[in-house]
């Protein structure tokens, strides 16, 4: 568990992160969303007590990192996997953390079986790919095996298996009871991963809400067909109460009907089908709203100001 | 390679000492000292421990694995301390091999020219091998230390520290007396020639034992403990 209580950081005049209250409950995963520059990595310094925040607290399970003994057993943390050295082979840049931390030589072979890693065990990491460099990193956070995870955009370089991978890992992860926080300034990334959804825009938070509502809330996904008969279709789908739009003349967007519906209206009458798919690049959409909104909201209270 | 260059150019100095000794001017034979004239060479001991005090510290933050150390150990005070330890005994360490091995390869030569020898086993010959590697060690690696905590930039931090050590002992010819007397004296390298002999009582900045170890201890300490206060106040 996770609570940051009214946490305010200034970096000089920038306000990195204002005013943030929120909590990061275990056993689920919580998506830690925003453009680029919202304050998500500077949240991420803060819990790790690497920068003070100006105002405001944060605990991890009800202590300050600061005053962890043992911090590795409690939380792991992926902030900036291009932090190594990079003539150190990525065995022995996990054999300086383990026991930096005072954690077992075998931690160091478990981890990099479960990253993946364990055939470049003995390459120099200064040679890695953003990939691995990411998926060391996640190595790193794993070494302690803490209740609480912390990855800072995690996905950022990885090829779609390693997508895969981290997807997979965090989702075992939270279902074991853990905590887990993953940023991610792309919203396609946590819509299959996160169960629950921090969004922050200019450093304040704009919403706080199970995914199922994000996307309820973001307006109806809707359904493409292209049919060389999309014009005799039309009929037939707003008999079923579907709302249809025209777009080019042989593609139709379809609200109120799911695929298999459509599928079916179209295959009853005859009219083959080029192509039938869902579309939820409303969701992308309401989170751009949300932040956008954020902008405006800053904007004129800095006017009032 | 610093070790073998302060000890090479100790003997260089040796033999120059030596070849040019008979042309020497009065004033430069009397200070011709079969002990202290063997730390010519120190200068390159000196900057290895002053390169490897800093580096230790702004290499973390060049490689920005000083994130990973602080997310490792919280506790800043207590990564501060295992360092200067480190640092601390590597500096006298050092030291302790290159200020005898200076030592030790100058006095056959001297005694080949027909100069002055002194042996480790005179009393002050003892004395200084004992004390020089501990007060040229520590005063090196601590201060240099410390600055590269506060600087983080190990370009910055070097050229602090060297002109920290070399500059006042450059422009102490050139400034007026009461500069001599009431700053110059009160730096760190300063009291430690004064506690090393290499000052006598008659200099304007000479300090007695006593001052002299406590002027080098408020600097030790001082610094490090200005490092470590902003450490835990400043944004890794
Ligand atoms: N060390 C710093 N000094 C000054 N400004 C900073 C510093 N770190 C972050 N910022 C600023 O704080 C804001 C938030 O940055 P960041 O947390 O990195 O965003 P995100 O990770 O969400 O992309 C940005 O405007 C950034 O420029
Ligand atoms: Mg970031």
């Amino acid at each position: 568990m996770i609570t940051a209580t009214g946490w305010t950081k200034r970096y000089g005049g920038t306000v990195a992160v204002d005013d943030l209250t929120f909590q990061v409950k275990p056993g689920i995963i919580t998506g830690f969303l925003g453009p680029n520059g919202a304050g998500k990595t500077t949240t991420m310094r803060l819990i790790l007590g690497l920068d003070k925040a100006t105002e405001g607290t944060v605990t991890v399970n009800e202590h300050a990192y600061r005053d962890k003994r043992a911090p590795m057993q409690e939380i792991g943390a992926l902030i900036d996997p291009a932090a190594v050295h990079g003539g150190r082979s990525a065995y022995h840049h996990l054999l300086w953390q383990a026991q930096a931390g005072g954690l077992p030589r075998h931690r160091v072979d478990e981890v990099l079986e479960l990253a993946g890693l364990a055939d470049v065990a003995g390459k120099k990491v200064g040679g890695f790919s953003l990939g691995m460099q990411q998926r060391l990193g996640i190595a790193s956070a794993l070494l302690g095996d803490p209740p609480v995870l912390l990855f800072d955009e995690p996905v950022n370089g990885l090829d779609p298996e390693g997508i895969q991978w981290v997807r997979a890992l965090v989702r075992r992860f939270a279902s074991e009871g853990r905590t887990v926080l993953l940023s991610s300034h792309l919203m396609t990334e946590m819509e299959q991963t996160a169960d629950h959804v921090l969004v922050i825009g200019r450093g304040r938070l704009v919403a706080d809400l199970p995914m199922e509502e994000m996307t309820r809330q973001s307006a109806q996904s809707h359904v493409k067909v292209v049919s060389p008969r999309a014009d005799e279709l039309v009929s037939h789908l707003e008999a079923r109460g579907a709302l249809v739009s025209n777009g080019t003349p042989n593609e139709l967007t379809v609200t109120g009907l799911d695929t298999s519906v459509i599928g079916a209206i179209a295959f009853a009458h005859g009219i083959p089908l080029n192509e039938l798919s869902t579309h939820r690049a409303s969701l992308e959409a309401a989170f751009m709203e949300l932040t956008r909104d954020s902008v405006e909201y800053r904007a004129q209270r800095d006017l009032a100001a | 390679m610093a070790i073998g260059l302060s000890i090479g150019f100790s003997a260089l100095i040796a033999l120059i000492t030596g070849l040019t000794f008979d042309a020497m001017s009065d004033g430069l034979r009397a200070e011709f000292d079969p002990i202290l004239t063997t730390l010519g060479g120190w200068i390159f001991g000196m900057v290895l421990v002053i390169t490897l005090a800093v580096t230790s510290v702004t290499s973390e933050y060049s490689s920005r694995l000083v994130r990973t150390t602080f997310i490792l150990n919280p506790n800043r005070n207590r990564v501060f301390a295992a360092k200067a330890i480190v640092i601390a005994l590597l500096g006298v360490a050092i030291s302790a091999i290159v200020i005898p091995g200076m030592f030790l390869i100058s006095q056959p030569i001297y005694h080949f020219y027909g100069l002055q020898t002194a042996s480790v086993t005179d009393h002050d010959a003892a004395r200084y091998l004992i004390i020089a590697p501990l007060l040229e060690g520590l005063n090196h690696a601590l201060i240099p230390f410390a600055f590269a905590w506060l600087l983080r930039s190990t370009a910055s931090a070097i050229t602090a520290s060297i002109g920290f050590s070399v500059l006042p002992w450059m422009i102490t010819p050139m400034v007026p007396l009461w500069v001599q007397e009431n700053v110059l004296r009160y730096l760190p390298d300063n009291a430690k020639d004064c506690l090393l002999g290499q000052l006598g009582p008659g200099a304007p900045t000479y300090l007695g034992d006593t001052a002299a170890i406590v002027v080098m201890a408020v600097w030790i300490v001082g610094a490090l403990t200005a490092a470590v206060f902003v450490l835990n106040r400043r944004d890794v």
